[in-house]
């Protein structure tokens, strides 16, 4: 009896603001209160909703275990899984907890969105280990626990769609392949098993792939899996920037002068940076000259450039990291 | 609380505040000046990389600013900053050295020159930081001499600010309300708007500035829809991709936005009195006039 009541006390009454819609028509704000355990899952919460409230909200579900990545929302503005968010843990002040779709994807109902796109992006790296890799060969594939470990950390997404939600670039661009895409993408090609590694750059070596992250660092906010979309871009980026095969775009352009220029002076001289970045486009240059202009006239481009105090030490570091880093 | 010793830092100014930014160098010196904050600028520092170091070489963003870092130690003060971005990459770097194997730690020292010696011993932190939690709202809030009254602030925080570290925030990401708090503090009315939070598109603005701009102008319009008499920002990349590319933006849209970007410094500076000329307010793409026409300046 007095277990039973200890427990009654723990139970809160929270409130649910669900955000409910269909298809393209006007979204509306509906509230559920109801009383949970304290070990309830948003998950839970909406499953009772369902079952004792009102059967026709919508959401996906599967697992209940954050392993196959269902689940995907936004609690409290926020990109989560339902089911691995206890709720008393979200709850605001005001005993509220605000449950939205995603975003970047159309709404179908409710939660669910659709999420074609998200999986057009991930094919569009080819996730798969090669199919020359494939063809059963004659003893197995070996890897070292070494190589494994490198496979690891984006093995472990489970395709939820969360970063993809809060994506800044794919916001804005609806051709960018996504965080999810590019973390596959640096699993590819660091696999020592896929033999297509040229090919993948190649490809990879795109604004709509690697280059166009903003680095926001939105899908390393919100993973629940801790794969770091962006640590993974980064390091496709830098196997970009050391290939001798690839041609040179402006972004690894951008690259090369701004580490060169750091290691000259200590510090970015801008207005010869936009000169050496564009210095083969001349209809680039040309298209800034209006900025150059406008910048001049409101003295927001020095003419010159002085190095920092005792740059030589910057110099002799950066030259020294690329021996050590490089090789 | 009253401030009992004066504030010292190793200010770590940034690249952009000694180019293109002028005016963000000068707001802070006349800001920090009126608060009586001392600044020790740390003139051997070498640029922070601004996150592309890390994609020539994470060994290489390590390094040099743990070069950076030592040289806050040696003076024995924490490192001010006053670019999100800044503050983001050196955090960052200071947390990850703080808690990685003395193996790494060694090869960091080793490639360092025998002057420097990173110990992780000092603290790196954004001047909206500092202003929070050591100046103290309400020891700013005393300084005021020319309340915001009116003013309709829509804040532009910075990825980095909000997400580049993850030990010694001081904003929930998702909800960051220390910028809120300082309008607040100097009488101006905080917008909120969606883009707040999100990116200004600075690091695609030189390879894939159609997008880079799409970003901009989206943010604009978000502040434009609440409202803002202007977005006031604690980052300088983001204030060059809002503020000096705003004509550009404007062409890339067929539209005029016409939104004053101004530097947190610069804000404050206004709400201290300080005359415009000093806060370097007429040296903006996008004219501030309507900004201190609201003010009735
Ligand atoms: S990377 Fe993380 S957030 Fe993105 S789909 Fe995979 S598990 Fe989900
Ligand atoms: S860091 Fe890059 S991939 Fe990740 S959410 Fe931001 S723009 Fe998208
Ligand atoms: S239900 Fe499978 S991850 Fe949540």
């Amino acid at each position: 009896m007095l277990v039973h009541d200890s427990a009654k006390k723990k139970s809160m009454e929270i409130a649910f603001r669900v955000r409910r819609q269909t298809g393209n028509d006007p979204a509306t704000y509906q509230t559920y209160k109801l009383d949970l355990e304290p070990g309830a899952t948003v998950l839970d919460a909406l499953t009772q909703i369902k079952w004792e409230q009102d059967g026709t909200l919508a959401f996906r579900k599967n697992c209940r275990n954050a392993i196959c990545g269902s689940c995907g929302m936004r609690i409290n503005g926020k990109a989560a899984l339902a089911c691995a968010t206890r709720a008393a843990d979200v709850v605001d002040e005001r005993g509220e907890i605000l449950i939205q779709p995603f975003g970047n994807m159309p709404v179908i109902k409710d939660i669910v969105v659709d999420m074609q796109d998200f999986w057009k992006h991930l094919d569009q790296v080819e996730p798969y280990v090669s199919t020359a890799a494939r063809n059963t060969p004659e003893k197995e594939f070996l890897q070292t626990p070494e190589q494994r470990e490198k496979l690891e950390q984006s093995g472990n997404c489970i395709l939820c769609g969360a970063c993809y939600s809060e994506c800044n670039s794919r916001e804005i661009n609806p051709e960018f392949v996504g965080p999810h895409a590019l973390a596959k993408a640096y699993r590819m090609v660091e696999d020592n098993r896929d033999d297509q590694t040229e090919k993948r750059l190649e490809r990879y070596n795109q604004p709509d792939y690697a280059w166009g992250c903003t680095r926001c660092f939105s899908c390393d906010e919100v993973c629940p899996m801790g794969v770091q979309p962006l640590e993974q871009i980064q390091k496709i980026r830098t196997k970009l920037l050391h290939s001798r095969k690839l041609p040179e775009n402006t972004a690894m352009r951008h690259r090369r002068v701004l580490v060169a220029q750091i290691r000259n002076s200590g510090w970015l001289d801008e207005t010869r940076f936009a000169l050496e970045v564009f210095a083969k486009s001349p209809e680039a240059l040309l298209a800034l000259a209006p900025l150059g202009l406008r910048m001049l006239l409101k003295g927001k481009m020095p003419l010159r450039h002085h190095p920092i105090d005792n740059f030589a030490e910057v110099t002799t570091l950066i030259d020294a990291v690329h021996q050590d880093d490089y090789n | 609380m009253t401030t009992t010793k004066p504030l010292k830092y190793a200010y770590y100014p940034g690249c952009v505040s000694r180019g293109a930014c002028r005016e963000l160098y000068l707001s802070t010196a006349a800001v920090t000046k009126a608060l009586g904050i001392e600044l020790v600028e740390l003139k051997s520092a070498a640029c922070c990389g601004a996150g592309t170091f890390k994609e020539d070489s994470e060994l290489l963003q390590d390094a040099v600013n743990a070069r950076n870092l030592a040289l806050a130690e040696a003076e024995g003060l924490t490192m001010m900053t006053q670019c999100s971005t800044c503050q983001g990459v050196l955090g960052r770097v200071n947390e990850k050295l703080q808690a990685s194997e003395p193996a790494y730690r060694e090869r960091i020292d080793a490639l360092l020159t025998t002057e420097h010696h990173y110990n992780g011993t000092a603290d790196v932190r954004h001047m909206l930081w500092i202003l929070l939690q050591d100046y103290g709202l309400d020891n700013l809030k005393a300084k005021v001499k020319r309340p915001l009254t009116g003013l309709r602030c829509a804040s532009f925080y910075g990825c980095y600010l909000l997400r580049g570290q993850q030990s010694g925030r001081v904003d929930d990401p998702v909800n960051p309300k220390s910028l809120e708090q300082v309008f607040t503090a100097l009488g101006a009315t905080p917008v909120e708007y969606r883009g707040r939070t999100r990116c200004c598109g600075f690091p695609l603005s030189s390879y894939d500035t159609k997008n880079a701009f799409a970003m901009a102008a989206l943010r604009i319009d978000e502040a434009i829809e609440a409202e803002a008499d202007c977005l006031v920002t604690p980052c300088p990349l983001c204030h060059l991709n809002l503020d000096s590319r705003q004509p550009e933006v404007e062409k890339a849209i067929g539209r005029r936005l016409g939104m004053p970007v101004l530097h947190l410094p610069q804000l404050i500076g206004l709400a201290l009195g300080i005359e415009s000329a000093q806060l370097g307010l007429g040296q903006h793409i996008v004219s501030t006039r309507p900004v201190l026409a609201r003010l009735g300046l």
